[in-house]
């Protein structure tokens, strides 16, 4: 029988090893998830082909900023630094979306670990930090993004190994190794950035952090910082003519859509809330009672960066960095509140106002956090739930959670799919998804001339030069900055032997001109999405 | 400030936020002051960003009185 006196630790030590499980199962359900993506040959996500075609083109020497108003009509609003990494795998295995999708996994899992050892770091609870970075890839945004041939996931990676190097670099006496872990800190920041622009919040974060710890040395790097972030930006523009400058900032100031954005903060809270309570008491603490960390201010930061996610062509992608801030966060308040040793000092004024009273019940809310934290991981998890609802496996698990396909291609998100900008993907691809998507491939290849696909995959499968990327055409006609009088031309004189179809995101007169002159021969279903085949008007 | 021991205080930094957010929201009125020809006055996503530099400045004021703990 248990002792009194031993009960909460036993409880706690019981759920935390349910919480573990939870979310050991999350990962579980990621890895098999990203195995899939890996082998699946196309298009899962709208896009990912482009990125492709951006590493090709690196892959050879070419920058992807290319004239839009020309011949083959295609540019990217990326920076470089995703696809120069993935360049390699070009040369070795031609093109293909598995090594963009594995390098993404790869960010991921390396974003799981930095989280871990930053909470272990700071709170000595290997258990909690486990949780800490386990909660980071069960997060419905994180999952469903994370093993994709596209570049956030690899600048959070970079945003939050920067600042886990510099958390304590302030700290740091000696001379030579300051500036090092500063060197070092400050290039992941940079990489970050040319990853992906939205890391610019990271930046900001980092040298506020800096300025209130020392504001000499944040502005004397700020200046170096700034002079070899802006220097790489202007040697850019020039070898490419402007075109850096137009295609990744100009044709990146989309409509802003409000809605969008109150419903991501919405769904935001409602999958994380269990997590971004305790972090934000955490932000609130070192800003009252101790010392503001790197890690507040970045999630602070991660946070304010999320109201861009209302611009069109944006989503829940745009909170993926505040996730990882919240689950370190959050990791490293609970861990302290653990161990009983976040201090409120007694020459503080709030402390003696709202904290001092309530010391006699210190020692009953150290008794209750030993169940608070694990059930707080534990409602996490049951707030995130998603899985495939089909197979040997997830069909049974499904039913015992009680829990049925809401989403493509059976899979269940507790998201469900409310919010706009919500990315809609999440579910395993099948077979027949891969044989649809060769159908199409075959489509492509027998189409005389060139075929102006949607998606990227199938001309590149089928040998044939990528013509156009339709959302960056949409961006910059939404712009003004999109001469489409060439294309147009080309599609009045049926100069493409096929056109395919999906979400229709090329811009207004592109669409007029196809719909004028070519009709729909055939539908083919792929990956929850129907691709339509439109060949010449005879 | 420019010594390379300085830190900011909570004093200092409540003051540079309110300062900040005061700063802040009164340059985003003054948008609709300056830009005289624009329709529909203030917009939702201004309206976002006068909330957070209205907040930034309340936080700001709250840190005031703490003195001089280092930030």
């Amino acid at each position: 029988m248990i002792q009194r006196d031993r009960l909460l630790p036993t409880l706690h030590r019981m759920l935390m090893v349910a919480a573990l499980a939870t979310l050991f199962a999350y990962l579980l359900i990621y890895v098999v998830y990203a195995g899939n993506l890996i082998a699946f040959p196309f298009d899962y996500d709208q896009g990912e082909g482009f990125e492709l075609v951006d590493t090709i083109l690196f892959s050879r020497g070419e920058f992807p900023y290319k004239d839009t108003n020309l011949y083959p009509f295609y540019s990217s609003n990326y920076p470089p630094l995703f696809h120069v990494i993935a360049a390699p795998f070009v040369w070795l295995f031609g093109p293909a979306y598995w090594y963009g999708r594995l390098l993404g996994f790869l960010g991921t899992l390396i974003t799981t670990g930095a989280i871990g050892l930053a909470v272990y770091r700071e709170g000595r609870r290997p258990a909690v930090a486990l949780l800490a970075g386990l909660a980071f890839l069960a997060s419905n945004t994180i999952y469903h993004i994370g093993p994709l041939f596209r570049q956030h996931m690899t600048m959070v990676m970079f945003e939050t190994l920067a600042v886990v190097v510099l958390a304590h670099v302030s700290e740091i006496e000696d001379a030579r190794r300051r500036r090092r872990t500063l060197l070092v800190g400050l290039a992941l920041i940079l990489a970050a950035g040319y990853t992906k622009q939205l890391a610019f919040a990271t930046a900001l974060a980092v040298f506020v952090f800096l300025f209130i710890r020392n504001p000499r040395r944040s502005i004397i790097w700020g200046a170096g910082f700034a002079l070899v972030g802006i220097g790489i930006f202007l040697w850019m523009d020039f070898a490419t003519g402007g075109q850096w400058w137009l295609q990744t900032i100009s044709a990146n100031v989309n409509e802003f859509i409000p809605a969008q954005t109150v419903g991501l903060y919405r769904l935001w809270f409602s999958l994380h809330g269990f997590l971004i309570v305790p972090a934000l008491l955490m932000v609130g603490y070192e800003l009252y009672f101790s010392r503001l960390s790197i890690y507040s201010l970045w999630l602070v930061a991660g946070i304010a960066v999320g109201v861009l996610s209302g611009k069109w062509g944006a989503g829940d992608s745009y909170f993926a960095t505040s996730i990882a801030g919240l689950c370190l966060v959050s990791g490293i308040f609970l861990s302290r509140l653990l161990n009983g040793d976040l201090a409120f000092p007694p020459t503080n004024l709030y402390a003696r106002l709202f904290v001092a009273p309530l010391r006699r019940g210190v020692p009953l809310a150290r008794a209750f956090s030993l169940l608070l934290v694990p059930l707080l991981y534990i409602g996490y998890g049951r707030a995130v739930l998603h899985l495939p609802t089909e197979g040997v496996i997830f069909a049974p698990a499904a039913d015992l959670l009680g829990v049925s396909a809401n989403a493509l291609n059976g899979f269940y998100d507790s998201a469900g799919r409310i919010a706009g900008g919500y990315a809609d993907i999440g579910h395993l691809t099948k077979p027949s998804d891969v044989d649809a998507g060769w159908q199409i491939v075959e489509r492509v290849r027998e189409a005389s001339g060139p075929v102006l696909s949607e998606e990227a995959a199938f001309t590149l499968l089928a040998g044939k030069e990528v013509i156009t990327n339709p959302t960056q055409l949409l961006n910059l006609a939404n712009n003004g900055q999109f001469d489409s009088s060439q294309l147009v031309e080309m599609i009045q004189s049926q100069a493409f032997g096929l056109v395919v179809l999906r979400a229709q995101f090329y811009p207004p007169d592109v669409l007029i001109a196809i719909a004028e002159n070519y009709r729909q021969e055939e539908v083919i279903h792929m990956n929850g999405f129907d691709y339509l085949l439109l060949r010449p008007i005879p | 400030m420019i010594s390379k021991r300085f830190t900011l205080s909570k004093r200092l930094l409540g003051v540079l936020m309110m300062a900040g957010g005061i700063g802040a929201f009164a340059a985003i009125i003054g948008i609709d002051i300056v830009d005289v020809g624009r329709e529909g006055g203030i917009g939702p996503a201004q309206q976002i960003a006068l909330g957070l530099a209205l907040g930034l400045a309340v936080v700001g004021l709250t840190l005031i009185p703490l003195g001089d703990a280092p930030a």
